[in-house]
């Protein structure tokens, strides 16, 4: 189950930054300034009433580009939430940065568990060095992957656990900041309850569901990865949907003690006794930081069979996403720009029926004293009218039921659970439906501002 | 002679919301074979309507159409379709070809509908354009023929079935009064070599001046029966 | 049932429907198809919008699925049929097998597996591997032991790579720009840096660069220029006892060069210099991948290359004809050097050649079940790389969801366009209905239309699409299960895929025509003319 998950783990866990929310706010300001800046120009309800009229006037048509534009909304911001996902978490950052200690050169990365008291100190050796707060600022992991039916093993029945300090899984993992409050107590609960009763598990709510267990009923796993290696186990707490859904954590102890138990009933040790840690997380407080801690993890005489790597939290996942390199740049640079043309060229077709079938009205309108750019803003604000509004519906709308009825965009790239669209996407829809209304009616309202009168009505007449 | 529309107690209401607005009534008219005879009134007289229940456009409220022995009143929609392509020709005031086809192939829409093979549609056609003198521009699109010769084509495309009928709705209301000529002369031609029915519905005295008989209604009844002298040319003429 | 299978399924379908539909039409269909396709002329540029708009729709389906395609033909193609693929009990992929020597030496007595009719012992035909993943910094060039994070193109100063977020990055600095001074002192070679950087060591610096002919600047801090590893790729590689009969279990070939000796090493240097370099058979994706790492297209045999910490230099004893399969990706050296080297002694792997697919079912059965020494997980190699498709799968799904999402765009589009045209022509349609035209003539017609327009498009976006057709892209395939193994994938279009495109255009052109077209059945002929 593991190498993937090994590296790829690491990913639903690398926080994203805090700042959307703020970009939104900045967004929505910039929207009311254009609003604002709308009500200035001279007779703009005219307009607008005259806009609503025309799109209200042809029902179907305004529906179905209005359809179109959201449905495609959809699918790029699916696809942005995934790009910007990445990048965030590849992004370096300066300040409360974590680090994960690997074995250096293989990959599953196996370390023995001796390792882990100084790890997760930051092995300092002098004084100066930086010394790393193990219980607060460091954790450590092993994957324990297990079935409930070794005979018959499907991937309902087979479940993947982090083997960690259970009090560290909320202060150390990410992604608890989007838990809500009564998730956090419960599972603060949970964590009390391991820590006396090691048996005691966390299981994910999508893993519950296939699994068809509750909170606390009994399971007995049996190891994959740590073959012979069987568990009966409670489950105390349920972890919300979204990244944890899937997932599900065991106190450390408990896989030192079946470990130890295996040794004293087979009277030798468990193939994997000597690589039972897998990474190990630390924060550090910036880069300055991190880069002692490198050097005194990467010169320490301790570290040598295996050697060990650190690297920053980024580092490690840019290195892995590496492979889907060329996947991301196709979404990015393929898929995205085809949509985007796409887009505007439904609201180009639609645009250009409207100003073919309303030639003679335009004419009439021109008659009547109206200059090329006012015909022109009445053009082109049908267009920008149902890019602005169904984009607003389009992110809104993938927002709303993306992350709160389906908990997460589940997407199969490698191997995430699932991708919250972030909040900025707010602003997406209505700037990619306003961009491609923009570049999609612009022929035709200048085609429009270009209808000769005395052409329209010789042809009439 | 045989009557070959036979109208019986024909009346024909419609309902705009509350209103009920009755546009004939109790209507009686016979039509004899090969008869050229033009239907004239105000508008909102029911001229238009008699002549689509005749031509089994619309259906009857109450009351009997026989055109040829066929009792049309009653016959559903598809029926009716079906013995519109082979009983009836159709003259519309503002022609009604398809822009995108060529005068030929306008012509040749109808026959399409008949069990006709290749070359027989071919020799209707043609002979219809013959018939209505546009052989040389058959493969002209409407747009580029004038209204005269787009109503001829309308002609040839009414007439290349064979239909027992012939209706037109203001043929020449929408020509000048030159061309409005020639095709109203082409129409006396017609009826006279070929022995075809047509019903005309105008407002315009001279148009009805050039059929055997005029009938005048008037809120859905016929007020007046007038029997012209058989020369169009001469009633031409004298106006 | 396969994706394409059904794709087939459905474009049969439509051909089917079209040839029921179009002879019923007859001489009518003949005009009226003339008639439809004059009008779409006519309003020739929405036409062209609308072609354009199937276009990238059907593009961006045929290019997806070719890169599916790809991984398929990836994966069909490293599997021999009569091969049986041996891993430890309970591993779901090579990288977490571990096989002891004494079961690799009594799985292959097996008397089913085949002989080796070259050989004059007649060895089994058997191939024992170990198959590690090591994890390789990309070279980046490091000077003084600090690394810039960048990399310089043949212009010596003119960067083409500049490591994301690296210390150049953090300067400002961008790939195509060239560095013109460091701290204040003009740069005419790389040497000049070298120099440079022995002198100052710490601090923040001013460094120049010229970006379009524009000169800019920016501050480095070296602080940042310690041995960061940031950049990095995943090399897998193999360790295999015998290679010539590895080679013929997988049946690959060597293209140049020859194999590597018995003592998998070779001498290299003169004199004192005189060293050893550990040999190793690549294949062709990742000789090329190494090669761009010295500016050349490909790795030659001769060539050195270092893998992960080992102090020992590799060398290209020769290179293998193994594109369209994941050994293309793939370092083949002496088991018993990298096995130590990466922490591996043992085997991972046993590969066995039977006489054909059905005894390779047998042998996979009778040792998975019969086997006592050792638990076994033995399959066919045909079975374990279609779970290896399992990524496929996946990705099938993906392109599912986009495919039908923009279809609906598309469907959209011509529905708006189809609702105009009917509008539009309500007068020829009130006409034809007078002539004797039944409704649902009319609606073949216009449904004909639409049809008419997807096929185009779809034809377009075919086309568009097999553009792609030979581009390779790298990847991961996995079982899902775990495990995984990159790869490089060559994407390919072909027959089903344009059949997958032309149905998707024409479902399009289904979908988006007919509610129109029904519409326009009930357009009443007495009002149309009105």
């Amino acid at each position: 189950m593991f190498w993937e998950q090994l590296d790829g783990s690491l990913l639903p866990l690398v926080r994203t930054p805090g700042a959307t929310l703020q970009v939104t706010i900045y967004e929505f300001l910039i929207a009311f300034v254009v609003l604002g800046g709308l009500a200035i120009i001279p007779q703009s309800l005219f307009y607008l009433g005259f806009i609503l009229r025309n799109l209200w006037r042809n029902k179907i048509r305004t529906a179905l580009t209005g359809f179109a534009t959201i449905v495609l909304v959809l699918v790029v911001t699916l696809v942005w939430t995934v790009l910007v996902f990445l990048a965030n978490v590849t992004s370096e950052k300066a300040n409360n940065l974590k680090a994960i200690v690997t074995e250096r050169w293989q990959i599953p990365s196996q370390m023995p568990y001796s390792y882990a008291a100084r790890l997760t100190e930051g092995a300092p050796r002098e004084p100066g060095d930086v010394r790393i707060d193990p219980a607060n600022d460091a954790m450590t992991w092993a994957f324990f992957g297990g079935t409930l039916d070794p005979q018959n093993r499907t991937r309902e029945n087979s479940l993947f656990f982090f083997v960690m300090e259970p009090d560290r899984f909320l202060t150390m993992m990410d992604g608890i900041d989007e838990m809500s409050p009564t998730d956090v107590e419960r599972i603060r609960a949970a964590i009390a309850v391991m820590e006396k009763d090691v048996t005691q598990v966390m299981v994910g709510h999508d893993k519950l569901v296939a699994m068809g267990k509750k909170v606390g009923e009994s399971m007995k796993i049996s190891g994959l990865n740590y073959q012979g290696i069987d568990m009966e186990c409670t489950i105390c707490c349920e972890l919300p949907e979204g990244r944890y859904g899937q997932a599900a954590v065991m106190p450390r102890e408990r896989l030192n003690r079946a470990l130890d138990e295996y040794e004293r009933k087979n009277r030798k040790a468990h193939p994997l006794a000597a690589k039972c840690l897998n990474l190990v997380w630390l924060r550090v407080p910036d880069t300055k930081a991190f880069q002692q801690v490198e050097r005194q993890i990467t010169t320490s005489a301790e570290f040598k069979s295996p050697a060990v790597k650190i690297e920053t939290a980024s580092s490690g996942v840019a290195g892995f996403l590496d492979a889907y390199k060329d996947m991301l740049w196709g979404l990015q640079w393929i898929l995205v720009p085809f949509i985007l043309a796409t887009m505007s060229l439904i609201i180009a077709m639609a645009i250009s029926i409207s100003v073919r079938e309303r030639r003679k009205e335009i004419a009439v309108l021109k008659v009547l004293g109206f200059r090329p750019g006012q015909i022109l803003i009445l053009v082109l604000g049908e267009a920008l009218m149902v890019g602005g509004i169904c984009g607003i519906i389009g992110s809104a709308g993938t927002i709303a039921y993306f992350n709160l009825y389906l908990g997460g965009f589940k997407f199969p790239i490698a191997f995430f659970p699932a991708f919250l669209i972030p909040n900025e996407a707010l602003w997406w829809g209505p700037a990619i439906g306003l961009g491609t209304a923009l570049i999609g009616s612009l022929t035709p309202s200048l085609s429009a501002c270009n209808i000769r009168v005395s052409e329209v009505f010789s042809r009439i007449s | 002679m045989i009557p070959i529309v036979r109208v019986t107690n024909l009346t024909k209401s419609f309902s705009r919301g509350s209103e009920k607005i009755q546009v004939l009534d109790n209507l009686v008219l016979e039509v004899p074979k090969g008869q050229f005879l033009a239907l004239m009134g105000p508008s909102g007289s029911g001229k238009t309507t008699l002549l689509n229940l005749i031509a089994g456009l619309d259906s009857p409220t109450s009351g009997s159409i026989v055109v040829g022995d066929q009792e049309i009143g009653a016959m559903s929609e598809s029926q009716l379709a079906r013995w519109r392509t082979r009983h009836v020709g159709f003259i519309f005031q503002f022609y009604h070809l398809l822009p995108v086809l060529t005068a030929y192939e306008n012509v040749e829409l109808p026959l399409l509908l008949l069990p006709l093979s290749a070359s027989e549609r071919k020799r209707q056609v043609l002979t219809a354009l013959d018939l209505v003198g546009l052989s040389d521009r058959m493969s002209h699109r409407p747009g580029q023929l004038s209204g005269g010769q787009q109503q001829r084509v309308g002609i040839a495309r009414a007439m290349v079935t064979d239909p027992d009928l012939i209706v037109a709705d203001e043929p020449t209301g929408d020509l000048d009064s030159k061309s409005a000529e020639e095709i109203l002369n082409l129409l006396v031609e017609l009826k006279r070599s070929l022995e075809k029915t047509i019903i005309m519905v105008t407002h315009d005295p001279k148009a009805a001046l050039y059929a055997e008989r005029v009938l005048h209604l008037e809120k859905g009844r016929l007020v007046q029966e007038v029997f012209n002298p058989p020369s169009p040319r001469l009633a031409g003429s004298i106006a | 049932m396969h994706p394409t299978f059904i794709m087939l399924a459905f474009t049969a379908l439509l051909l089917v429907v079209v040839a029921v539909v179009v002879p019923r039409l007859g001489w009518i269909g003949k005009l009226l198809a003339r008639y439809n396709a004059r009008n779409i002329m006519v309003r020739w540029p929405i036409t062209l919008m609308l072609l354009a708009a199937f276009t990238l729709q059907v593009g961006i389906v045929v290019v997806m699925l070719s890169f599916v395609r790809g991984l398929q033909n990836l994966t069909a193609g490293s599997s021999v049929p009569g091969n049986v693929l041996v891993l430890s009990e309970g591993s779901t992929d090579e990288l977490f097998s571990n096989l002891g020597y004494r079961d690799v030496s009594d799985v292959e007595r097996h008397p089913l597996v085949m002989r080796d009719s070259d050989d004059p012992d007649g060895k089994p035909l058997a191939s024992w591997e170990v198959y590690v993943v090591v994890n390789q910094p990309l070279p980046l060039p490091i000077i003084h032991g600090r690394r810039l994070g960048c990399r310089f193109g043949e212009e010596s100063l003119k960067l083409t790579l500049v490591e994301a977020g690296g210390p150049l990055a953090r300067a400002g600095v961008k790939p195509g720009d060239s560095l013109s001074s460091w701290a204040g002192i003009p740069l005419n070679s790389l040497e000049d840096i070298r120099l440079l950087m022995a002198g100052k060591q710490a601090g923040v610096i001013d460094i120049g660069y010229v970006r379009n002919g524009a000169q800019l600047s920016g501050s480095l801090n070296l602080d940042n220029l310690i041995n960061l590893e940031r950049s990095r790729r995943f090399l897998q590689v193999r360790g295999i006892d015998d290679p010539a009969r590895s080679l013929k279990v997988h049946n690959l070939k060597l293209v140049t060069g020859e194999l590597f000796c018995q003592a998998g090493v070779r001498a290299y240097g003169e004199g004192d210099q005189r060293r050893t370099a550990v040999e190793a058979v690549l294949g062709e994706g990742i000789a090329r991948t190494l090669g761009s790492d010295i500016n050349k297209t490909s790795l030659e045999p001769g060539d050195m290359f270092s893998l992960g910490d080992s102090a020992q230099p590799f060398i290209v004893a020769g290179v293998m004809g193994s594109s369209g399969s994941t050994f293309d990706s793939e370092i083949w050296s002496k088991h018993s050097l990298v096995g130590r080297k990466f922490g591996k002694d043992s085997y991972s792997t046993i590969v066995l050649r039977a006489a054909g697919p059905i005894e390779a079912e047998e042998l996979a059965k009778d040792l998975t079940n019969n086997f006592k020494k050792a638990a076994l997980k033995a399959q066919t190699e045909t079975e374990y790389y279609s779970s290896l498709n399992q990524t496929n799968q996946q990705f099938l799904y993906a392109i599912l969801f986009v495919a039908v999402v923009v279809g609906i765009g598309g469907v959209l589009g011509l529905m708006n366009t189809m609702f105009a045209a009917i509008s539009q022509r309500i007068k020829d349609i009130g006409v034809l209905r007078i002539l004797g035209y039944s409704g649902p003539q009319v609606m073949l017609a216009f449904l004909f239309e639409a049809l008419l327009l997807a096929v185009l498009g779809g034809l377009l976006g075919c086309a568009a699409g097999a553009i792609g057709d030979g581009c390779t892209a790298n990847s991961i395939i996995s079982s899902g299960a775990g495990g995984g193994k990159s790869v490089v994938l060559r994407m390919t279009v072909d027959t089903p895929i344009l059949l997958a495109g032309m149905a998707t255009a024409l479902t399009m052109g289904l979908l988006g025509g007919l509610l129109p077209a029904i519409n326009a059945t009930f357009i009443r002929p007495l009002e149309a003319l009105r």
